[in-house]
């Protein structure tokens, strides 16, 4: 992709009187074109979009969820993970088809909005933005988790339960340290996700080999649907969470140099490099104990995996390991909560003083602090497998809906849509893309989906109340 | 008269960086292309910026844009909000093809220019700017070199009479131009040293990127204990930008 013009119209305003900011005159590999000679560098290259995309989604799949998952599931618990990132991988290729032909900032909610219209962009974007709160609080309690994790293997007894002072202890230190505005970020989140890649590896390889009996481990002999088929999907339904990262990706789309290229390889890259890792991690972590007590080690189940393959050392690696891959997910997702708020502000869905910059230090305050506070808040309920059904279901709505704008812009094929990366398979693929989200959707715990739909009729009555006027679906 | 020579002029437009005294003189002969831009942290999107700076930066540009063609440039301008000052910089001297960078600093009246020549390597582009630039002004040009040990006099001799004789083509009167050789000194050190008797600098790249010197170390040292204004040359046609 060189540079191809954008022809999005926008009209109407919003209560407060702002209409949406003007889209883009073009798109270039390397910069995003507005007219009077005004640029928006992109910096992102494609090890950053899949630091994003990887950072964001092996923390919470590989450190919280194989305890969880193997007391819901048993050894299928593997299968669960194989068919989430089977899900993810649907819905990523046709993302990666729209990110390539609407490379801008917002993700989902940007190519939900110009293909099929405000109101469900609305739905989609104020959906998100909570998402990603539940998403972020999910992870902190993760965090919690381990670091509380710690202190017992320091042997500090504690006459209360730290998980959840800690992870709100974290949310805060995020929200404030994103808010001070820090350097390099992006850097450290490489080099984050590259120590996770190596632990994780050296760690699988040696539980593999276990697992198959080179050392003489041996497996533990267990039938692999121990509590049958039906809790394989509802699980599936549960740690859909792990794989919500890759959407991450198409909220910088904005700032990803090459476009064309790197979004969709950061994309689908990123799903299929954290699916092996799963479904290995779980097969390795049912092998070492059977589902039985694995389920009862609860959130840091892979530690005592470690524990028992290598020793202290080994869970120490992992903890360390699981500190780090928890903070960088809850990171990643304040920060593209923040993005979401930008994007809404920027087409007049919220007001335009949601998305200011603190002059002092160049930080989006107002955003930063509307994502950090409510996480907080979600933090303290402490429910894990809750916060992660609820971001779950926020994001699998807009997937779905992803496949499905991408049918509609297919079929009415406006002259502005020209990706420069297709989907394969259309229209199979986005329609059993759209189909599993939804699907997978059935399989939560009621209380989720409740609070799910409730979220999603405050944002379509909050657009109705406040940009019912604004137009921000492409010419098609 | 010799094509204007493009300078890339990058100001960072909203951290009260402005147009020196004495540059929109210096570059009366040129093609300015004046580069606003303004770095942002990573956890803000460039967009987010645009929303709420642009029409001030733009504003800022206006006057910037005005001055320079008051004295005679050439201008044309980008506003830029990048996460990335350096890439910026790197791809606007690509895409505007500019022949150098300048690192503004103040200036009076320029009576002398010190033109630090390291090698015959992108020579011809460090000619075209010097001719360029104070081709028509009655600024002295003195071309500098700092010698390495095992380089002979006859070598610095046809390297910068090389230049000379160059110079003296594009339009600068051969009696402006000097020649001075330094030897047995760390050659930056000797640039610095030697520049504290001039008005402005002219030095060729080291490096691939113009950006590491603009910003880099090389660059902070000459344009931080030099206090003039530095006209940093790319050294050559630009090479592929790094894919990822």
């Amino acid at each position: 992709m060189t540079e191809r013009p954008v022809e999005v119209k926008l009209s109407g305003e919003n209560v407060a009187g702002e209409a949406p900011a003007a889209e883009p005159e073009t798109v270039t590999d390397d910069a995003t074109v507005h007219d009077d000679d005004v640029e928006l560098e992109r910096t992102i290259g494609l090890v950053g979009g899949l630091a994003i995309g990887i950072g964001t989604m092996i923390g919470a799949g590989i450190f919280v969820f194989p305890g969880l998952a193997a007391n819901n599931a048993g050894v299928a618990a593997t299968l669960s993970f194989a068919i989430g990132g089977l899900i993810a991988l649907l819905v990523a290729l046709p993302t990666s088809e729209l990110a390539t032909a609407m490379p801008r900032s917002g993700g989902g909610y940007y190519f939900i909005s110009r293909g099929m219209g405000t109101a469900y962009g609305a739905i989609v974007g104020l959906g998100l933005w909570l998402g990603l709160m539940f998403a972020a609080a999910f992870y902190l309690v993760g965090l919690g988790h381990y670091a509380s994790a710690v202190f017992s293997e320091l042997g500090v007894a504690l006459p209360f339960s730290p998980v959840i002072g800690i992870g709100l202890l974290f949310g805060a230190a995020l929200t404030a340290v994103s808010l001070g505005g820090t350097e390099n970020t992006a850097k450290i989140q490489n080099v984050v996700v590259g120590i996770l890649l190596v632990v994780l590896t050296g760690f699988l390889s040696y539980g593999v080999l276990d697992a198959v009996g080179v050392f003489g481990g041996g497996t533990v002999p267990e039938q692999f649907f121990s509590r049958g088929y039906f809790p394989v999907l509802t699980t599936a339904a549960l740690v859909f969470t792990s794989y919500l990262g890759f959407a991450q990706v198409a909220t910088v789309a904005g700032e990803i140099k090459q476009p064309g290229r790197n979004l969709p390889l950061a994309m689908v890259g990123s799903v299929l490099v954290v699916t092996v890792f799963y479904v290995v991690t779980i097969f390795v972590a049912t092998s070492a104990f059977g589902a039985d007590r694995l389920g009862q080690f609860g959130e840091t189940a892979m530690v005592e995996v470690a524990r028992d393959f290598l020793g202290l050392p080994g869970a120490v690696a992992i903890l360390g390991a699981g500190l780090l891959a928890t903070f960088s997910s809850a990171n990643a997702s304040i920060l593209s909560a923040s993005r979401a708020v930008y994007a809404l502000s920027r087409d007049a869905l919220l007001p335009r003083k949601a998305s200011e910059i603190n002059l002092r230090y160049g930080t989006p305050h107002v955003a930063l602090l509307a994502a950090g506070g409510p996480i907080l808040v979600l933090v303290a309920t402490g429910r894990v497998e809750l916060l992660a059904e609820v971001a779950s279901f926020l994001h699998l709505i807009m997937y779905g809906l992803m496949c499905v704008a991408l049918i509609v812009l297919r079929r009415r094929n406006p002259e502005w849509y020209s990706p420069s990366y297709r989907a394969p398979w259309y229209p199979v693929l986005p329609s059993v893309g759209a189909l599993a989200s939804f699907g997978l959707i059935a399989f939560m715990q009621p209380a989720s989906i409740g609070i799910g739909i409730v979220v999603m009729l405050i944002s379509y009555l909050w657009y109705r109340y406040y940009a019912g006027d604004v137009t921000l679906k492409g010419d098609i | 008269m010799t094509d204007r020579p493009s300078i890339l002029v990058p100001i960072r437009v909203l951290e009260g960086e402005s147009i020196p005294e004495g540059v929109p003189d210096l570059l009366a002969n040129a093609h300015v292309v004046l580069l606003g831009y303004h770095v942002i942290p990573e956890q803000t999107a460039p967009g987010q910026a645009q929303l709420q700076f642009e029409d001030r930066a733009t504003e800022r540009l206006d006057e910037y844009e005005a001055i320079f063609e008051a004295s005679g440039a050439t201008v044309e301008r980008r506003l830029v909000f990048t996460h990335d000052g350096q890439k910026t910089i790197d791809r606007m001297t690509t895409e505007h093809d500019c022949l150098a960078a300048l690192v503004p600093n103040a200036t009076g009246q320029v009576e002398d220019v010190l033109v630090a020549v390291r090698g015959a390597v992108g020579i011809d582009r460090l000619a075209r700017v010097v001719a360029g630039v104070f081709g028509e002004t009655d600024a002295s040009v003195t071309l500098y070199h700092a010698a390495e040990t095992d380089e002979t006099d006859e070598d610095v001799a046809t390297l910068l009479d090389g230049l000379a004789e160059r110079l003296g083509d594009l339009g600068i009167d051969r009696s402006a131009i000097e020649t001075r050789v330094d030897r047995n000194e760390e050659a930056f050190e000797a640039i610095i040293e030697a520049a504290e008797e001039f008005d402005t600098v002219v030095m060729g790249e080291s490096n691939p990127s113009l950006a590491t010197f603009v910003f880099g170390l090389p660059a902070d040292k000459v344009a931080t204990r030099f206090l003039g204004p530095v006209f940093v040359v790319q050294r050559g046609p630009p090479q592929e930008t790094e894919s990822n």
